[in-house]
């Protein structure tokens, strides 16, 4: 028997911190150094401490997520978005985009790259914890 | 606590909705004028008022960083020091904390500190089993432990 119960409380109070930082990367991707794949390597990481604090039944209840399913939404929105071109007439992978003035957030550029982004991150982040989890579970 | 510093940013806002202007100014000021009527209403909270335990927070902050410079002193010693003499040891603390949050800040204190390092906690969370580089310093180091750290914390949660 071991008493776990610095790491534990220390995951609880970093995991959010990764968790923004990942997002804050993901969104950083077109600026400056991120992007899909580092940020879900980061959202990764965070599952995978809680999964040293915890165990691997405690962690599937807080996150009830099969993410074999993850994987195929993220290839189903990147696959989308690159056809999605096709409709307005131009090739394959033309992404579009155009400023708008969002009420809270202002003059904002929003562009269908993100959307691939999103999709990027979907399949990083399921493929890492299905490999993670899929080891673990061997008794 | 946590609802007194609710009520204090709700009071920004209702100044804010007030003056009609909505930057970050008038927030200040709204917060600022919250505080000095909660302070004149402060009776009328069931716990401390809120300025007290920042305030603490604030000494823990300076009490911590001042251990950690002298404890990185004390260790520069013992390695230039040309003689090796200490008797490294594990020994056990008694804690009168008992939230998780409070016992892992003075585990990461003590960790953090001169000669000291918490190995593990006990399963009942009343010992810390603490290995010292130098066993001979162990009642002083569970004294100022006790006067200093646990006090410390103490204050905040209080």
């Amino acid at each position: 028997m071991k008493n776990d119960l610095i790491l534990q409380t220390v995951t609880k109070v970093v995991v959010f911190i990764i968790l923004l930082f990942s997002v804050s990367i993901f969104f950083g991707g077109h600026y400056s150094p991120g992007g899909g794949f580092v940020g879900g390597l980061l959202t990764a990481a965070a599952i995978v401490l809680l999964l040293l604090a915890y165990d691997i039944k405690t962690v599937a209840k807080l996150i009830p997520v099969d993410y074999k399913l993850v994987v195929a939404t993220g290839l189903l929105i990147s696959t989308l978005t690159v056809a999605g071109a096709m409709f307005f007439d131009v090739p394959m992978m033309t992404h579009a985009y155009q400023y708008f003035d969002i009420p809270i957030l202002g003059h904002t550029s929003l562009h269908t790259a993100v959307l691939f982004d999103l999709g990027v991150y979907l399949v990083v982040v399921g493929v890492t914890m299905t490999i993670i989890q899929t080891i673990g579970e061997d008794e | 606590m946590s609802f007194q510093i609710l009520l204090n940013v709700f009071l920004a806002f209702i100044w804010m909705f007030l003056k009609n202007d909505y930057g970050s100014s008038s927030f200040f000021i709204g917060y600022l004028l919250g505080l000095l009527i909660m302070l004149a209403y402060r009776r009328f909270f069931t716990s401390r008022f809120y300025l007290v335990r920042v305030w603490a927070v604030i000494k823990l902050l300076a009490l911590f960083l001042k251990e950690l410079v002298l404890s990185n002193i004390s260790v520069l010693k013992h390695i230039l020091s040309p003689t090796l003499n200490i008797k490294p040891g594990i020994f056990a603390l008694k804690t009168e904390l008992t939230k998780d949050w409070e016992i892992t800040i003075l585990a990461n204190l003590i960790t953090l500190t001169p000669g000291t390092l918490v190995v593990d906690v006990s399963l009942d969370r009343q010992t810390l089993y603490i290995h010292a580089m130098d066993i001979p310093e162990k009642h002083e180091a569970i004294d100022s432990i006790k006067n200093t750290f646990e006090r410390a914390i103490m204050e905040v949660s209080r």
